[in-house]
């Protein structure tokens, strides 16, 4: 695929959170899911690219149409249900229409995008006549309510029961956006829609995902001819060549879709696939939720306490500067002037996480530091890379949660929240799996969180003594239940030739703890 | 002769800042860059007719700005005054600009000045007492407290100033008023710059919570007024205006901003 889940994602939730202006807004991505907004959840269910049909540039161009639905979703409805059953998938339908205007009143500049994703799902939505069922009418209802068309043919008083459901839709979507009444006015009235279409509430919808009904019979230039044909037919462009041209083409994200294959691009370059050539291994599920090791308040309270790195200043005597020192000068001393240099932190660091069975019970807490201290080396723009270890199918892993040379983000995150603790601690085999993306990033620390119990004590104290010959700084900071634990450990830990040892019984602590080190 | 200074009064801060001079209660403007505390200073200052010294502590304050700092001249030693005592010397309006990005020992320093005694001990200049003339008054401003990242003034410098003005950014109607003030703005182009305040805001949004580096303010919304009346299509303003800034940080910063406007503007 063109486009790297997680370039995606990065997009997407930054699209989100602006479109919805819910800044918590989480991005899920999973296989040939139908797109849903989750405003309880504050989440947005997206399928992968290749759910949509057509030309990468395209199916992008689908997608993030999707996005701004369930984006206009998050921040416009209370209330989703599941489009399997008539009463939630005409509900959703209804909300559909309703979020669509009340979204363009705020971003105008989607309507190309709109048109498009309209031309291209209709070329992708079922014929009627080849729909046998119940579901047959709330597909008719859902095509002729949000495109004023049919596709295929309506027998006996279909089309009369669609044509009246759907100016009933229409009215109370319209008498909604008037009185700003939200989903919960709108769901009291589906029970009326579903009279009218005469259809049985729990009725089942099958979903299809649209590429598998646009299928193969299509050449590309046929899509642009088709594509054209139902944008002049329905928003009246046949004498506006150039903007039927513009909404076709859509040159006006293609700049947005060039950079983000640009990007994934460089990224696919950054050597995730050779770090997994040196036996590191990469968690790769992107559906999975961050935000449960996101301590919002552990993380600001991390990066106030170090603002002052950010911006602080020290001063130094030199021949010439801002103030003249007079005790120099007194004291016949070569530089009598101080000058201001802007602190700045070039270390670069190297993090490895136990994750072995011992760390089960504080797994949570052991993340939400880990993440606040990531989120403080980010801020700090300290270049680091991070890693963990755990026993994953009875073989020793060593995960790769942030390479070095690639920036920290929300696909860290959800690489750290997937690794289960479990398993012991073979330390040394783990700075073996380590030793060429060291010799490679040529980190000035590497920091060691661990419960302190080598499961190859010997072996240990020899993989720390190479890399500290080899000019790293090794530091290991024990990770205790209490007090009197942590300290037991850190007394372990002194015996593995580290160069530094500290003990940390308070887990949010870490993140100080480990900032501090890089000042020394 | 003095410039009018132009300044919407949207929040009534000038009366609260009255207030505050009349009891003699020094007074903190919080609020994030470019929403016009340094014009409400200044207008202030020429209601009030006072003499107004500024100091941005963003730039690096050194102590001896502050205080003074001796010199050599002519082969002699000798002292000059800086900006905090030659304004309690004078009885003028200090301005305190971004007091929470000062250093330490120029906190310090500060404190003394400010507390009941309105009293500098100069141990710069043979321990000379300073002592600040009655009509002596101090205004600062922070970033909001509560913004990302933002260092904490020390408690007892925040008390030092008992009197809180917040000045965030106004309301998208009250921005295009302001706007108004500082560009001619023809009936046509209104929903431009309404569009133009929304990018605006959507780009704050993400700035407090660091999705961006950084955060326009309302120059950039006047900006967009101002070139929007040489006729230029509003999407290009927009870019001109609002996203050629973010390609500092790269290309993805930057996209990211053109998605919003194309989203905001079109074609």
């Amino acid at each position: 695929m063109i486009l790297r889940n997680d370039v995606l994602l990065d997009i997407a939730t930054f699209l989100a959170r602006r479109w919805s202006r819910n800044p918590k807004a989480v991005i899920v991505l999973t296989q040939d899911k139908i797109p849903m907004g989750k405003p309880d959840k504050n989440q947005i269910v997206l399928p992968f690219l290749n759910y949509y049909p057509g030309t990468d540039f395209q199916k992008y161009r689908q997608w993030r149409v999707a996005l701004w639905y369930e984006s206009m979703r998050l921040l416009y409805s209370t209330k989703v249900l599941s489009y399997d059953h008539a009463f939630g998938f005409l509900l959703n339908t209804v909300e559909t229409k309703r979020i669509e205007l009340l979204g363009l009143r705020q971003w105008n500049g989607m309507r190309n995008e709109l048109i498009f994703n309209e031309g291209m799902s209709w070329l992708s939505r079922p014929l009627l006549n080849s729909i046998h069922g119940r579901h047959k009418i709330s597909e008719a209802f859902s095509q002729y309510f949000l495109t004023g068309y049919l596709k295929g043919e309506l027998y006996g008083g279909e089309f009369e029961r669609v044509k009246k459901a759907s100016e009933f839709a229409n009215n109370i979507v319209i008498e909604s956006i008037d009185n700003s009444y939200k989903t919960e006015w709108i769901e009291q009235h589906i029970s009326q829609l579903i009279k009218i279409l005469e259809l049985d509430p729990l009725s089942s919808i099958p979903i299809i995902a649209p590429r598998t009904r646009i299928g193969m019979s299509l050449s590309q230039s046929d899509v642009l001819k088709q594509l054209e044909k139902l944008v002049t037919m329905k928003h009246n462009y046949k004498d506006d060549r150039k903007a039927l041209k513009e909404i076709v083409e859509g040159n006006e994200i293609l700049s947005e879709f060039e950079s983000l294959v640009e990007e994934s691009r460089k990224t696919e370059n950054k050597g995730y696939e050779s770090l997994e050539n040196f036996g590191l291994s990469i968690p790769q599920k992107m559906d999975v939720d961050e935000t449960s090791i996101y301590d919002t308040d552990l993380i600001q309270k991390v990066k106030a306490s170090f603002r002052n790195w950010k911006t602080g200043w020290i001063e130094r005597h030199g021949d010439m500067g801002e103030e003249f020192d007079p005790e120099s000068y007194a004291e016949s001393l070569p530089k009598t002037f101080l000058i201001d240099y802007k602190l700045s932190i070039k270390t670069k660091v190297v993090i490895l996480l136990d994750h072995s069975s011992s760390i089960e019970d504080v797994e949570l807490e052991y993340k939400r530091a880990t993440i606040a201290l990531c989120e403080a080396l980010h801020y700090l723009g300290i270049k680091f890379a991070v890693f963990a270890f755990s026993t994953d199918e009875r073989r020793v892993k060593c995960w790769v949660i942030k390479p070095a040379n690639i920036k920290w983000s929300v696909i860290s995150a959800r690489r750290l929240v997937q690794i289960k603790a479990s398993g012991g601690t073979p330390l040394a085999e783990i700075y073996g799996l380590l030793q060429p993306m060291i010799k490679s990033f040529k980190p000035d620390i590497m920091v060691t969180l661990t419960d302190g119990e080598p499961s190859d004590f010997d072996s240990v104290r020899q993989m720390v003594l190479f890399y500290r010959k080899m000019g790293i700084h090794m530091v290991s900071i024990g990770v205790g239940r209490n007090l009197s634990d942590s300290v037991s450990i850190g007394h372990n830990l002194i015996y593995l030739n580290y160069e530094k040892t500290m003990a940390v019984s308070r887990l949010q602590d870490i993140p100080k703890k480990v900032i501090n080190l890089l000042r020394a | 002769m003095m410039m009018e200074i132009n300044y919407l009064d949207w929040n009534n801060a000038i009366e609260i800042l009255n207030k505050a001079h009349e009891t003699g209660l020094f007074a903190l403007i919080i609020g994030p860059k470019g929403t016009g505390k340094t014009t409400l200073v200044r207008k202030f200052a020429s209601k009030t007719k006072k003499e107004l010294y500024s100091v941005n502590f963003s730039l690096r304050t050194r102590e001896s700005h502050l205080i003074g700092s001796k010199t050599l001249d002519k082969g002699d030693v000798s002292f000059v005054e800086g900006i905090l005592v030659k304004s309690m010397r004078d009885g003028s309006l200090l301005y305190l600009d971004e007091l929470n990005a000062a250093e330490p020992d120029v906190l310090l320093r500060l404190d003394e000045a400010l507390d009941d005694r309105r009293q500098l001990i100069l141990k710069e200049a043979e321990g000379q007492i300073i002592n600040a003339s009655n009509s002596w008054f101090v205004i600062a401003t922070i970033n909001p407290l509560s913004h990302v990242g933002t260092k904490e003034l020390p408690p007892q410098l925040l008390s030092r100033f008992p009197v809180r003005v917040r000045l965030d950014y106004p309301p998208e109607d009250v921005e295009l008023e302001i706007i108004k003030q500082h560009a001619t703005i023809d009936n046509s182009k209104t929903n431009d710059i309404k569009d133009a305040i929304k990018l605006a805001r959507s780009l704050r949004e993400a700035a407090a919570v660091e999705e961006l580096y950084y955060s326009p303010s309302l120059r950039e919304t006047i900006a967009f007024a101002k070139l929007l009346n040489k006729d230029l299509a509003p999407k290009e303003v927009a870019e001109i205006v609002f996203a050629n800034a973010y390609d500092q940080w790269g290309e993805v910063e930057y996209r990211k901003v053109m998605d919003m406007i194309t989203s905001i503007f079109g074609n």
